[in-house]
């Protein structure tokens, strides 16, 4: 906000101070409400695209030049249809839900740094507010569900909650080791100790045996959080019609599809901005053309983002219930938490190649240790039958 | 600001006495949502972010999710509290007994020259790293203390909630 | 800002005052736990607003803060848990129906 303000204040240096501050104020807002619900648009069109590539099929091709046109004419279906609210509903919050799931998405992106110093709000604990934030969704989908008053709705949004809050402790430990090796908390501060090494990219925390860990921690996780494939048992089709959003249809239905994959890229933003090294890449810097390049990173990387996020939902099956937590509370948290102990080691051995081997040694020694000791519980065979 | 302070202190007390009125837990646990919220501002506007982020992040993402669990594991899903529990003798007193409280603690602030105490000038924000600092080296024997309360309450939990289970 | 500090200590008693009174009024347990929390909330905004006026200089108040924080989890974990133990013994929530204290 803050260089926004200065960019303004000096090229219009003869307008009063007041409407450069309101403008300043209003520019990343509307940034954030006019590109990302754009990206989402996009998003919903390219996943059914590539979902069909991957199924062997063509995916929507009749509404404009390769189907371009398909989000407008599902944005326009979906406006048309009827609202219906179930009679023993409980109105209120079932009005709330839809509203309130948009709402945790757009938030994280106030702190997701798009070019340097371009972000909305420069937090001193922005990873802090993105993680804190991201979880709130788990209350909107809980109201969702239980204010339907079906009982797949009461099961989708119990199996929601209880997979966010697990979920929740392996992402945020992962974003510890990175918080711990910046010595910040801030978004903006983290991506700048991402940038110089070569390229500007030998610095991406990505490329460190603590920051790989973390990043598919982190990857995991934000899937987990988001309700999406792999971990998408909270509107499990086969078992659950569609989990916390059976009862809802219309407007506020593309209102929790909106919210869905608005959290989904924000965990996306979020991972970039920790591991990836946000908008650093070659060429990007200070300065307009410098600004324009670390934009194109930025946005690069979240679109790699989620192709991968497609990618995973293409080609992954469904987890179980009891797999979803085993694999929270059993693998991911250990291998969080020893990432933790990795970040130590790398900070306190000096010389550098020494620092390399025992992080990585220490890492994959305790990978193969939860591998072994999770190996049974994967593979055990299950009775169905009631006794 | 201190149209902000208004602001928030009344969603705040909105929150609360919903939170401890309404006829539906699942109505009541949201009202506490929305108190918890409003604590959060408050320390925002305290300038003290820190706690405000920890406050969201305990309290909406841990707290309140534990009380739904609660709610859902105990009562009917529905969440509605059987009728005939307001307006008794039982709640008369309890009011009377709060608001006493109230009346006093606000006689007693009032009193105290510090109630008129003024925020001294423009602070600079207390930095994460500062309490960082604080929490492993001054006090590192309470954050271990807490840190073993902590899993004893974990464990604790767990096999309270589970014992039954085991038994049958 | 110019609130004095007064107003930050009655809003804390008011919402405490709240809280007490949820924690004596209501029958079910899960809303007794729910005021115990409200309780707990206000005298932590005590505590920041405290530090607000007084200590600025030093975090102690907010390291305070935390542990009172941390405290009330565990005690919500613990009371939740009892809780679902005691509606599996009785099925039912009502305070006023534990009166035993044989298991």
């Amino acid at each position: 906000m803050e260089t926004i303000y200065q960019l303004l204040h000096v090229t219009f240096a003869n307008v009063p101070a007041w409407t450069v501050q309101v403008a300043a104020f209003l520019i990343p807002i509307a940034f954030i409400f006019g590109v990302y619900p754009a990206i989402f648009a996009l998003t919903t069109l390219v996943e059914r695209k590539a979902l069909g590539r991957i199924q062997n099929r063509y995916g929507p091709n009749r509404v404009g030049i390769f189907g371009v046109l398909q989000p407008l004419a599902d944005g326009l279906k979906i406006l048309l249809k009827e609202d219906i609210v179930p009679r023993v509903a409980d109105k209120f919050t079932h009005f709330l839900a839809p509203v309130l799931i948009v709402v945790p998405g757009l938030l994280v992106y106030l702190v997701v740094p798009v070019a340097p110093g371009m972000v909305a709000v420069d937090l001193k604990i922005g990873v802090l507010f993105a993680l804190a934030v991201g979880t709130m969704s788990a209350i909107a989908l809980f109201m969702a569900g239980w204010a339907s008053r079906n009982k797949f709705s009461l099961l989708g949004a119990v199996r929601a909650v209880a997979q966010v809050v697990s979920y929740e402790v392996p992402t945020v430990m992962a974003g510890v080791a990175v918080i711990m090796a910046a010595g910040t908390l801030s978004t903006l501060t983290i991506v700048q100790r991402q940038g110089g090494g070569i390229l500007n990219i030998s610095n991406w925390y990505v490329f460190r045996p603590w920051g790989l860990v973390g990043f598919v921690l982190f990857v995991i996780g934000g899937l987990a959080e988001s309700a999406r494939c792999p971990f998408d048992l909270p509107e499990a089709e086969s078992e659950l019609i569609g989990g916390y959003h059976t009862e809802y249809s219309g407007f506020k239905f593309a209102l929790f599809q909106m919210g869905e994959y608005l959290a989904g890229m924000a965990m996306a933003g979020v991972t970039v901005t920790l591991f990836l090294g946000g908008y650093m890449g070659p060429g990007s810097g200070p300065g307009l053309v410098g600004s324009l390049i670390a934009m194109l990173w930025f946005f690069s990387k979240l679109a790699g983002m989620i192709m991968l996020n497609i990618w995973i939902r293409g080609t992954w099956p469904r987890l179980r219930v009891d797999q979803l937590m085993g694999f929270a509370w059993k693998v991911l948290l250990p291998l969080a938490l020893v990432n933790i102990v990795a970040v130590g080691f790398w900070h306190f051995l000096t010389p550098r190649p020494l620092a390399w081997v025992v992080t990585t040694g220490w890492l994959v020694i305790w990978f193969l240790v939860l591998t072994k000791c999770n190996a049974s519980a994967i593979l055990e065979k299950r009775e169905y039958r009631y006794v | 600001m201190n149209i902000a302070f208004w602001i928030i202190s009344a969603v705040a007390v909105l929150g609360a006495v919903l939170a401890v009125t309404l006829r539906n837990l699942v109505h009541c646990v949201l009202a506490l949502i929305l108190f918890f919220i409003g604590i959060a501002a408050h320390y925002f506007l305290l300038r003290a972010d820190f706690l405000g982020t920890v406050q969201i992040l305990i309290y909406v993402g841990a707290v309140a999710v534990l009380i739904l669990f609660a709610i859902m594991l105990t009562h009917n899903v529905t969440g509605v509290d059987g009728p005939k529990e307001l307006l008794g003798v039982k709640w008369w007193s309890g009011a009377a007994i709060a608001a006493t409280l109230a009346i006093l603690l606000k006689k007693a602030i009032l009193s105290d020259p510090l109630a008129t105490l003024l925020p001294a000038g423009d602070k600079a924000q207390s930095s994460v790293a500062e309490i960082g600092k604080a929490l492993v080296a001054g006090w590192v024997v309470s954050l271990e203390a807490i840190a073993i309360l902590l899993t004893a309450a974990l464990i604790g939990a767990v096999v309270i909630a589970l014992e039954e289970i085991q038994k049958s | 800002m110019n609130i004095p500090l007064g107003h930050y200590l009655i809003l804390a008693a008011i919402l405490f005052a709240i809280g007490l009174a949820g924690a004596l009024t209501r029958k079910n347990a899960i809303i007794v736990l729910m005021g115990i929390e409200v309780m707990f909330n206000s005298a932590i905004l005590n505590l920041v607003a405290f530090w607000h006026y007084k200590h600025f200089a030093v975090p102690t108040a907010q390291l305070f803060a935390i542990f009172a924080i941390a405290i009330a989890a565990a005690e919500s974990a613990v009371g939740l848990a009892l809780v679902i133990a005691v509606y599996r013994h009785y099925k039912s929530v009502d305070v006023d129906e534990m009166k035993e204290l044989k298991g």
